[in-house]
């Protein structure tokens, strides 16, 4: 079965699982491993990767605690840890390649801290341990012995091994499985002698003694500098007050020092160099290419000067090489006038970006400022209005009396001012009141206009 | 547990403006922060990270915070200003809540979220109800009901 959905993923046991099993994640990697064959969520090489919809792939042990938690119970969908994708299928095959990836990283085997000092890829790890690890502790073969015993220690010889020998020369109780190592490296009556000083002391000493003996001869501290002599550790310090290289030793010393940073400045100067070299011959090639430019234009002149005037020629010759000379100064000239020149156009128009920038910044401020103000002006202006509607009111009234008696002139086309006057009035006003609008007329455009100013 | 080692990789290298103060044992480091960039509400300022990680991390968010040290110790850590961390260091971001987690999160990953948190920053303010908050909040962060309103800072 390759896709399971998430019930079926959170039941389902990793393909092996056993209590003596190598923490593959607690193992020690040799060397580092590429990035992408690190699970995201525990940052190891993968251990049995599994996949999700989305293609991120995992640990299984990783996602199913994961799942466990971020599962969402009601829609039984879970959010892709690395992307947040819904997901509610798990894919069991990966490509082989990248199980195979992660099985080939080397690491120590971890019973590295017993003695094992093997290196070899991680798939291997379990069979290691397993079968060949001599560093294994394995229980002791004897049924009435309680003790464990590292395997290969035990050997082809399927007995216990714990009894304790005395050992013959120190007197002491040695375990059976520890003798062997006792008996060639660590009893302290084994004896050695020194190859130079000839004095015998305990094997375990030896190391330190080398260090130290006075009869070991050993070349002298100016050797790199071409002292031929080699010396006894004890009279080096005799020595080493008459050789005269010793002595200058620390004036070479300086003198290297300062020859490696002069060949570092020198490194640096060529290169340098060399980019000015090349600029140069960028700027010779230009040149080169007008000046044949000018010559052209030159030798199309002079060969026109020459139909009507064949004796001139010779004259010609020189002055059109004096001619070239001025004319490659001159493009120099031009060309260094048409360098400044631009960086001047581009300076003029960094700052016309800045200028640019400021005035509309200025102006935007203004803007708001300016439109604040037309609010409150707005305001205002609105706030009078109302207050000479209110006053007009009552003269609106008088007059519409009146007016009803003067005359009843009103045309179909201030009908609807009409209705429009009588739904802003006072309630109380009669529907004649308004049949009449003469004297009124001045007000609607006002009136209009404070419709479209309502926000 | 492995992630130990998933921590122990950090201290290999950590990214520009943040590093380890204090990682001596796997239930809390703390990291000190800087922002990077010109923002003047931080510049120049070191700000002192709490992460408690529980033993079910990174399947867990751990708790981060930050934390004050004085003015007159020798490496004086103020909290930051942002309308989005309460005077007492605790931090409303959803990333750091169980629903916002994810376990491909790490240290590193959340340090540079909370100093991005810090430069996209510009006002000089503490989350509203501060005064509030710090005094009778008792529960533990992860179990306090933010709301994740503005997802503009």
């Amino acid at each position: 079965m390759s896709t399971m959905d998430l019930q079926e993923f959170l039941a389902s046991e990793a393909t092996h699982d056993r209590d003596d099993l190598v923490d593959l994640r607690a193992l020690d990697f040799v060397s580092s491993y590429d990035s992408h064959l690190m699970c995201p969520i525990c940052h190891c090489p993968f251990v049995e990767p599994v996949r999700l919809q989305c293609d991120h792939v995992f640990c299984y042990k990783c996602l199913q605690s994961a799942i466990t938690i971020f599962r969402s119970a009601d829609t039984d969908e879970f959010p892709c840890p690395s992307c947040r994708t819904p997901t509610s299928r798990v894919s069991t095959s990966v490509p082989r390649l990248l199980i195979n990836m992660c099985d080939e990283i080397q690491v120590q085997c971890p019973l590295q801290a017993e003695g094992c000092a093997e290196v070899l890829p991680r798939g291997h790890v379990q069979s290691h341990v397993d079968k060949y690890c001599g560093y294994r502790l394995v229980p002791c073969p004897d049924d009435s012995c309680e003790k464990t015993i590292r395997k290969k220690d035990l050997q082809s010889e399927e007995r216990c091994l714990h009894g304790y020998f005395r050992c013959s020369r120190c007197e002491e109780d040695v375990m059976e499985k520890d003798y062997e190592e006792h008996d060639e490296e660590l009893c302290p009556s084994l004896e050695t002698s020194c190859v130079d000083c000839g004095t015998t002391l305990p094997q375990r000493e030896l190391k330190k003694h080398v260090d130290t003996c006075p009869d070991v001869v050993s070349p002298c501290s100016a050797s790199k500098y071409g002292c031929p002599v080699k010396i006894r550790r004890a009279d080096s310090a005799i020595h080493e007050q008459i050789c005269p290289l010793v002595s200058m030793g620390p004036y070479f010393e300086a003198q290297n020092t300062r020859l490696n940073s002069l060949e570092l400045t020198m490194r640096h100067l060529q290169q340098r160099n060399e980019i000015f070299e090349d600029g140069m011959a960028n700027i010779r090639t230009t040149l080169l290419e007008s000046a044949r430019a000018g010559r052209g234009s030159n030798r199309r002149r002079s060969l026109t000067e020459d139909d009507m005037n064949p004796t001139r020629s010779e004259d010609d010759e020189s002055a059109e090489r004096s001619s070239n000379v001025f004319s490659s100064n001159a493009t120099t000239y031009l060309l260094s006038l048409h360098e400044s020149l631009r960086e001047e156009v581009n300076q003029v128009s960094h700052a016309l970006t800045d200028l640019d920038a400021r005035a509309s910044m200025t102006i935007m401020n203004e803007c708001l400022r300016i439109k604040e103000d037309m609010a409150h002006t707005n305001a205002a202006v609105n706030s009078v209005r109302l207050q000479v509607q209110w006053l007009m009111n009552p003269r609106l009234h008088n007059g519409a009396r009146t007016g009803g008696i003067r005359s009843n002139t009103a045309t179909p086309g201030n009908e609807t001012a009409r209705s429009q006057l009588t739904s802003t009035s006072a309630p109380g006003s009669s529907s004649a009141a308004g049949s009449s609008l003469g004297p009124l007329r001045p007000r609607r455009p006002s009136d209009s206009g404070r419709e479209g100013t309502k926000l | 547990m492995f992630a130990s080692k998933r921590l122990g990789k950090m201290k290999e290298h950590t990214p520009p403006g943040i590093s380890i103060a204090k990682s001596d044992n796997l239930e809390e480091w703390q990291m000190d922060i800087k922002v990077l960039d010109n923002n003047p509400l931080y510049k120049d300022q070191t700000y002192r990270l709490k992460f408690s990680f529980s033993n079910k991390y990174p399947i867990e968010p751990p708790e981060v915070q930050f934390i004050e040290l004085p003015v007159s110790s020798d490496t004086p850590r103020p909290i930051p200003m942002h309308p989005h961390i309460y005077s007492n260091g605790i931090i409303c971001l959803d990333l750091l809540s169980s629903s916002g987690w994810s376990p491909v999160q790490t240290c590193e990953s959340v340090c540079m979220s909370i100093q991005s948190m810090l430069t996209a920053n510009s006002r000089n303010e503490r989350p509203p109800g501060d005064s509030e908050f710090v005094a009778y909040n008792r529960r533990r962060i992860r179990d306090i009901p933010f709301v994740y309103e503005d997802d503009n800072v």
